[in-house]
């Protein structure tokens, strides 16, 4: 039983539990299914201008050359924490925009590869972190609390742990 | 806020260029980025209708339900205060629909908990323990199957793109419990120093 197998089991058991759902008398449970993909079609094509802007922009900023020049900066600080120094567009990027971080994520996946140790800690930190900033200004932003007190700092430390977390757990993981 | 990111970074990578030489190779990139970005967005469609039917029927079968009712006992040792003044039925919902990544869902749920809380609220302007817990764990993803990620994963070409799921369970785990403990770790400290100024 090795974590491949369990893993490729997850998606096909899901499938079979909504087909089970479905066939159930109770109620059309097939229609709201074609509902909800059409709302996924809606989604899926409302993502495409931020997309084409910031995957334009992303390219832009890795071919001037900008991308090489910071992560040389900060490559000693990387290896010193053991994250590797081909996330940091990502990890700039994660906590203030959804759209951007997705473009910076794609962006290292097509240039080292979505198996590589870089694209494997890549995907960890972006199925366990979320937006930050959007996350405590769309919560307190909706009843106006002006002080959030200790919610931002400790949001940041938490995002900060699961970075380090995340590339520790792709090492014992996956190598 | 994107527009200014947007903005700044083709700015910083039009300077970059002129001083690297690279200008011949960004003005490619440019293309290739514009019509990346629509492959993209192709490749995602199929998973992201699929699943948001998934979801739609878990919805409508009471599925969301069944998990809220299974999180109570645990929410209820993290909320006490949201326990006692009612508003730990808009937490759960909200969690329950974070947990199975119903994004569209997750928000309003999310705001409508806040709400709720806001009106047991004594100082109004001023975040209570439940809210800074609440929010700090709404910012460490609990999503326990991020579709999009896969999706992602096997447009750039993964042979395995779900071997990360477990991974990240316990990343997400980890991450979650640390943000109560933390949040709430601070909260008590505040109100130590609070007590001894007094």
């Amino acid at each position: 039983m090795n974590i491949e197998f369990i893993s490729s089991l997850i998606i096909p058991f899901i499938m079979l539990a909504v087909s089970l759902i479905v066939l159930s008398p109770k109620k059309n449970y097939f229609d709201e299914f074609l509902i909800g993909a059409k709302e996924g079609a809606y989604s899926a094509f409302n993502l495409l201008p931020t997309l084409i802007a910031l995957i334009v922009a992303l390219s832009m900023f890795s071919a001037s050359g900008a991308v090489d020049f910071i992560a040389e900066l900060l490559a000693p600080v990387c290896s010193a924490i053991g994250v590797p120094s081909e996330l940091l567009p990502l990890l700039i990027t994660r906590p203030v925009s959804g759209s951007a971080a997705s473009s910076a994520y794609l962006d290292l996946l097509s240039k080292y590869g979505a198996d590589s140790f870089a694209g494997l800690c890549a995907s960890v930190i972006m199925g366990s972190s979320d937006t930050l900033i959007y996350v405590i200004a769309v919560y307190f932003g909706a009843v106006s609390v002006k002080k959030t007190r200790h919610t931002s700092f400790t949001a940041f430390i938490v995002m900060l742990f699961c970075i380090f977390l995340s590339c520790a757990i792709a090492r014992t993981f996956f190598t | 806020m994107l527009g200014k990111c947007f903005s700044a970074i083709c700015i910083i990578s039009i300077i970059f260029a002129c001083f690297t030489g690279n200008i011949g190779n960004m003005a490619n990139a440019i293309l290739d980025g514009a019509s990346r970005a629509v492959t993209l967005s192709f490749d995602l469609l199929g998973m992201m209708c699929l699943w948001c039917a998934i979801l739609k029927v878990a919805e409508k079968s009471g599925a969301i339900e069944f998990l809220a009712k299974l999180l109570r006992p645990i929410l209820k040792l993290i909320f006490p205060d949201a326990y006692k003044n009612g508003s730990i039925t808009a937490i759960t919902a909200a969690i329950s629909a974070n947990i199975l990544g119903i994004g569209n869902a997750a928000t309003p749920l999310a705001v409508n908990a806040m709400q709720k809380m806001q009106e047991t609220n004594d100082t109004p302007d001023t975040a209570t323990d439940d809210m800074v817990t609440f929010t700090v764990l709404g910012t460490a993803s609990l999503d326990i199957l991020p579709t999009t990620l896969l999706a992602m994963r096997r447009a750039a070409g993964s042979a395995e793109p779900y071997k990360i799921i477990i991974p990240i369970w316990i990343c997400s785990a980890c991450c979650a419990a640390f943000a109560v403990m933390l949040a709430r770790g601070l909260c008590i400290c505040g109100r130590l120093n609070r007590s001894k100024k007094t």
